[in-house]
């Protein structure tokens, strides 16, 4: 997946340098710097307000840029109006025209570019094709389906050959089956296009099956950059490690001492053995934030010795997997576990346990992941 | 004082006949209460300014006197139209004992054939020695009030005094180019020519209007000049009555030739240009911009005009003359004051006390009651002096209208009364005094047209046919004065159209209705 | 239940059920009013108003075939049929009236429509809120003017001798014009004084749907490269052709309801042949004492013309432009 971002090189794709945005004294965007690749695919994914839409909008020329650079393919734009960056953009509640049929919708961008009747015909037919809109070309809008509306919203996108795509949340409108399938079918259109694409989104599944790269953003930063299993395995801080991840990373405050064979996470009298790692040796004697995701805890029952006791709530069965919704420090504990054949064992679980360099240590304070513990795939 | 009484005298025509006084009062021995409606302009029910809270003095004083109590009952209060208020109050079938107030002559003749209203001819004759004594000593009145089945259904508010609009001239302009006051038609004609070629006003710019009025209306009558007429009543475009039958002015040859003239004097700029839209502010506007030099209007109200721009238009004196006479030798003053009008009280078919009514109804025109009507009550508005009613300094020299505060006591209130020309004419102006005085020496007036009351069918004929018709006649007049069209080119047309129109029937039913009533 | 109670072998037991199912519907209405009220209470006084303000005074709507009298009361009068009518149309000034009243209503649609639009249009475009704020109360004032006053401005500004009008003619050497007395001046003054009296105000409806039109066609739009004057006729103006037609239906019901107060300010006899309105018409008529059922006649006659005026309105629009009153 990664293979994407193979080109490089700063005369292709869109850069972020320092981009400021302030209404007035307020700034809700803290000076951005993002380099995205040509033909990748960046998702900036975060809470509403942390930025991103402001972000997208600056790229697309919607809002003004209070400070800092964006060059699109090499060329600055602060200053360019939005239909001369060469952009398009896809928005969350589609932007069709309602008086216009699908036809008349996606040919809109080429209308206004006075591009040929005949072109503008072929173009239509070929984008309606590759959308599967073909029979849908002489309805109106109000006759779609959401998905279809959103299929078209990508037609006016697509039909116009931009250098960039920007897709600004487009899919929340619609229905959790939906959303799946056409998270799919952008992805498949990327393939096939291979145009440098910008998503915002605030939903954390879209962004790590979607993305090349992930741009986290919080209160207007950007708190890390990578790609989805980089920022899965490695989260730079709590606050990314809690973000990305469904269900999120488990959170335990907890003291770190000096065990048997290197240190060791100590909360209510319970244990967490840490890898050996000198910044974790380091820090024995603080507080810090020990971080387990779900799926790397292992369920066991009250006879495993080395487990760190539980206190199950509830456990929610998914089919092939379930949730042991637990509690622990008076805290949620989740474990995301397998049914198949353990479905008797489910009732017994008393604890789990999770090795070593599964586990994540952030610092107490700045939540800050302590350096070199890197998990790779 | 001298003046006064001279003109007292003078005017002792009507309000002066000593009222004979048959009754006996109290009416009733035990209090009586009646119920009233009484809708108009000033006050929506019977009481101060509306407000039935409050009691007028003069009531009072009438209660004391006659023992009959009036208790308010008036409909539609929120409405200030007093014919909405009748037709609130008749739809809702629930009738107070007396129904009076502004414009109730139509609906009472109207309804009171249908049973709403009590016939008032045998009331009154056996009744009401003094509102009796009043017809016989004012005839016409009466036949003039009757509804189309010869009962008269209401007794009126009759005002008092003759003279109401006249001609008035800037006697400084006349001075300035040495002109004397217009005598003749010829010589009116010469004066407002100099008026517009001379420059009266002295500012170098030929922008004096010679004749301008408040109601285009007023620039038409000026066809009484050349011995035509315009209405035959205080109402404007009325019939009159020619030789003892009624015909339409519009549709005389005198009026041919008189329109002519007009339209000659409106086309030589004699007449204000802008006399069709110039309104009710012409007369403020034209005067005070000394820019006016002749028009036709109220007395009272025009004579002002001397104290209102004294100081500010240099010179101003704009005083009454003489109508000019016509090239006959009449002279003619068309409009005067109606003697009867629409407004009065009557009693309703749901009265069960029909004879103490009409006693109190005719307790008004008792001598005693008609000072109660007019002048408020004695000792408080009013002092005898000599016999004669003389209101007090309190009430002449206090900032209100005379008027206002009748109206604020209870008097001069529309209900049915004689007015008497004593209360006005204490407050006139000296200037308007003597153009009265004035107009007095001769015989101006004519009788007045007072109307006729349908049948049904008359009525039907009338209104099939006539407001069409005056909407015609309006229409070619107004053309003929603006310059399009010739009348005396375009007469015969003009008069086959209103005999198409049913101008015919018009009059047929109009002289029927004028012969059943006024015989 | 089948769904098939047309079937004869259905319709048995189809009614049965029916009426075994009837204390139960009755039930749900119950339950489902008890449930609802606050609903149906917030809906009561239009309902009430409807009723007493608008079906009630139907039924005083008979007098039009009727002699009526106010005190025989509407039920007591007597039929006579279409008498009102046929005195209505052999009348050659209400003949003349209806003309004049269908051709300033034509031309007032005609002029008077689009010129709201236009100044929403103009005013979506104006980008200083000051300006924006202050030409937008300008406009709309003449709409709280009473017409007494905006006529008497009228009669002032074509003025022969002081009017704004005749004066600006003078500068080109032209002769003053009486325009008030002359016929042919008629209709475009009264016209004009009606758009600018309502123009202002008519385009807040016009604002509002523009208001409501969504943010981001225009920022697609702006992306696709669009121009502020093609944003407004591929964008704006279509998206408030509804609007549009909902009003011009609307309009068009309201065609012959010709500013009555304004003619009668405005009118001379001279002016009668052009100015004189149904309304006027049935206003000099009936003043010559309470013809009720007379005037209406005249004015049920104007209903059933707007009715059928509006219902074609309607059904044109509603084919050709799926856009509708009902």
């Amino acid at each position: 997946m990664a293979g994407f971002a193979k080109t490089g090189g700063d005369m292709s794709g869109v850069n972020l340098q320092g981009l400021v945005k302030a209404y007035g004294a307020v700034q809700v965007v803290h000076g951005i710097d993002l380099d995205v690749q040509e033909k990748e695919f960046v998702v900036l994914v975060g809470p509403s307000g942390c930025g991103k839409s402001t972000t997208l909008r600056m790229i697309a020329g919607l809002e003004e840029i209070s400070d800092g650079d964006l060059t699109i393919d090499g060329r600055h734009v602060n200053r360019v109006a939005p239909k001369d960056r060469d952009v398009a953009m896809v928005f969350q509640n589609y932007a069709l025209y309602p008086h216009l049929n699908v036809a008349e919708n996606i040919a809109f961008g080429l209308r206004i570019r006075k591009t040929p009747k005949d072109d503008i015909a072929q173009q239509v037919q070929e984008v309606g094709g590759i959308l599967g809109l073909t029979d849908y070309l002489e309805r109106r809008p109000a006759d779609l389906s959401g998905g279809q509306r959103q299929r078209v919203a990508m037609g006016r996108a697509i039909v116009r050959r931009p250098k960039v795509f920007l897709f600004d949340e487009p899919l929340s409108n619609l229905d959790a089956k939906l959303r799946t399938q056409m998270r799919a079918e952008i992805k498949r259109l990327h393939k096939r296009l291979g145009v440098t694409s910008i998503y915002v989104t605030h939903d954390q599944v879209e962004a790590m099956t979607l993305a090349d790269r992930i741009v986290v953003m919080h209160d207007g930063r950007i708190e890390q950059i990578g790609t989805p299993m980089e920022l899965f395995l490695n989260p730079a801080n709590t606050f990314v490690a809690g973000f990305l991840g469904a269900p999120p990373m488990n959170m335990i405050t907890a003291q770190i001492v000096a065990g048997d064979q290197g240190p060791v996470a100590e909360f209510g009298g319970q244990r967490i053995v840490l890898q050996p790692l000198p910044s974790l040796q380091n820090a024995v004697g603080k507080t810090v934030t020990v971080g387990i995701r779900p799926e790397f805890a292992k369920a066991v029952d009250d006879s495993q010795p080395d487990r760190v006791s539980i206190e199950v709530d509830l456990i929610e069965t998914l089919g092939s997997e379930a949730l042991v919704h637990a509690t622990l420090q008076g805290a949620p504990f989740v474990i995301r576990t397998d049914t198949v054949g353990q479905m008797e064992a489910l009732g017994r679980i008393g604890g789990f346990t999770v090795d070593a360099h599964l586990v994540k240590v952030f610092d107490g304070e700045t939540g800050l992941a302590l350096p070199g513990q890197v998990l790779n795939q | 004082m001298r003046r006064l009484s001279l003109s007292i005298a003078m005017l002792a025509t009507t309000a002066m006949t000593a009222p004979v006084q048959a009754q006996d009062y109290p009416i009733v021995d035990a209090p009586l209460e009646l119920s009233i409606h009484m809708h108009w302009p000033r006050a929506q029910g019977y009481g101060v300014g509306g407000d039935t809270s409050k009691i007028y003095p003069v009531e009072e004083a009438a209660r004391a006197a006659t023992n009959i109590h009036l208790i308010d009952e008036t409909f539609g209060k929120n409405t200030k139209d007093s014919g909405e208020a009748m037709n609130l109050l008749i739809a809702s079938g629930n009738m107070p004992d007396i129904v009076g107030g502004h414009l109730i002559k139509q609906p009472v003749n109207e309804f009171g054939p249908q049973g709403a209203f009590q016939p008032l001819n045998d009331l009154v004759d056996e009744h009401a020695p003094n509102i009796k004594k009043f017809w016989e000593d004012n005839p016409g009145l009466k036949e003039a009030i009757a509804a189309y089945d010869g009962n008269y259904y209401y007794i009126p508010y009759l005002p008092d005094g003759k003279y109401g609009r006249a001609y008035f001239i800037r006697q400084d302009w006349l001075d300035a180019l040495g002109l004397e006051q217009p005598d003749t038609v010829d010589e009116l004609y010469e004066v407002l020519t100099a008026f517009r070629n001379n420059d009266p006003n002295g500012n170098g710019m030929k922008d004096e209007v010679p004749f301008f009025a408040r109601n285009w209306e007023e620039a038409i009558r000026l066809v009484t000049l050349w011995d035509a007429r315009s209405s035959g009543s205080d109402t404007f475009h009325d019939f009159y009555v020619k030789d003892g039958a009624v015909v339409h002015p519009y549709a005389e040859d005198a009026y041919r030739d008189a329109l002519a003239n007009v339209a000659q004097w409106y086309e030589e700029g004699l007449i204000d240009p802008e006399v069709f839209t110039r309104g009710s502010s012409a007369r403020e506007y034209l005067l005070s911009e000394n820019l006016g030099g002749m028009t036709h209007d109220w007395f009272a109200s025009t004579s002002g005009y001397n104290v209102a721009l004294e100081g500010k238009v240099e010179g101003f004196n704009f005083i009454p003359f003489l109508p000019p006479a016509s090239p006959s030798g009449r002279r003619l003053e068309e409009h005067r004051r109606i003697p009867i009008k629409p407004d009065g009280w009557a009693i309703s078919h749901t009265n069960e006390n029909p004879v103490e009514t009409i006693k109190y109804m005719d307790f008004w025109f008792s001598e005693q009651g008609s000072l109660l009507a007019n002048f408020g009550i004695e000792g408080e508005q009013y002092e005898i002096v000599d016999g004669e009613p003389v209101y007090k300094d309190s009430v002449l020299a206090s900032g209100d209208p005379v008027n206002a505060q009748m109206w604020a006591v209870g008097s001069q209130i529309q209900r049915g009364y004689p007015q008497d020309y004593r209360y006005e004419w204490q407050w006139t102006r000296d200037s308007a005094r003597r153009g009265i005085e004035l107009y007095d020496q001769y015989d101006l007036l004519v009788d007045q047209f007072l109307g006729v009351a349908f049948t049904k069918d008359e009525q039907a004929i009338y209104d099939r046919h006539w407001p069409s018709i005056r909407t015609y006649m309006l229409e070619r007049q107004q053309a003929w004065v603006l310059g399009s069209g010739d009348i005396k080119a375009d007469w015969d047309d003009y008069v086959e159209t209103l005999n198409d129109m049913g101008l015919q029937d018009v009059l047929e039913v109009m002289n029927a209705a004028y012969k059943r009533q006024y015989g | 239940m089948t769904g098939l109670p047309d079937t004869p072998s259905a319709a048995g037991s189809g009614r049965k059920a029916r009426e075994v199912r009837k204390p139960g519907r009755l039930q749900r209405i119950t339950e489902h009013l008890r449930r609802e009220w606050q609903i149906y209470a917030m809906l009561l006084p239009t309902v009430l108003w409807m009723v007493i303000f608008l079906y009630k005074p139907m039924y005083g709507l008979q007098i039009a075939f009727k002699d009526y009298s106010v005190f025989r009361g509407i039920a007591n009068s007597p039929w006579i049929g279409l008498e009102h009518f046929e005195t209505l149309f052999n009348n050659d000034q209400f003949l003349r009236a209806l003309k004049n009243t269908i051709i300033m209503s034509a031309y007032g649609l005609l002029f008077g429509f689009p010129v709201p639009i236009l100044l929403a249009l103009m005013f979506n475009e104006v980008l200083s809120q000051t300006f924006k704020k202050s030409a937008q109360t300008i406009v709309y004032l003449p709409h709280f003017i009473s017409s007494v006053i905006i006529a008497g401005i009228v009669m002032t500004a074509f003025s022969p001798s002081a009017g704004i009008v005749n004066t600006a003619l003078g500068w080109f050497g032209l002769e003053p014009v009486y325009f008030l007395t002359k016929p042919e001046w008629f209709r475009p003054i009264f016209i004009g004084t009606g758009i600018w009296q309502e123009a202002g105000f008519q385009s807040i409806v016009y604002l509002a749907a523009i208001a409501g039109v969504s943010p981001t066609l225009y920022e697609s739009a702006v992306v696709d490269g669009a121009s502020r004057w093609q944003m407004m006729w591929k964008i704006t103006i279509p998206s408030i052709l509804p609007t549009i037609i909902i009003m011009l239906i609307i309009r068009i019901g309201n065609i012959l309801e010709i500013s009555f107060e304004m003619v009668i300010l405005l009118y001379q006899p001279a002016t009668y042949e052009t100015a004189d309105v149904v309304n006027t018409f049935i206003y000099r008529q009936g003043l010559q004492g309470g013809q009720y059922d007379f005037a209406a006649a005249a004015g049920l006659f104007n209903a059933v013309v707007a009715f059928v005026l509006v219902m074609t309105a309607n059904t044109i629009s509603k084919r050709y432009s799926r856009t509708s009153l009902w």
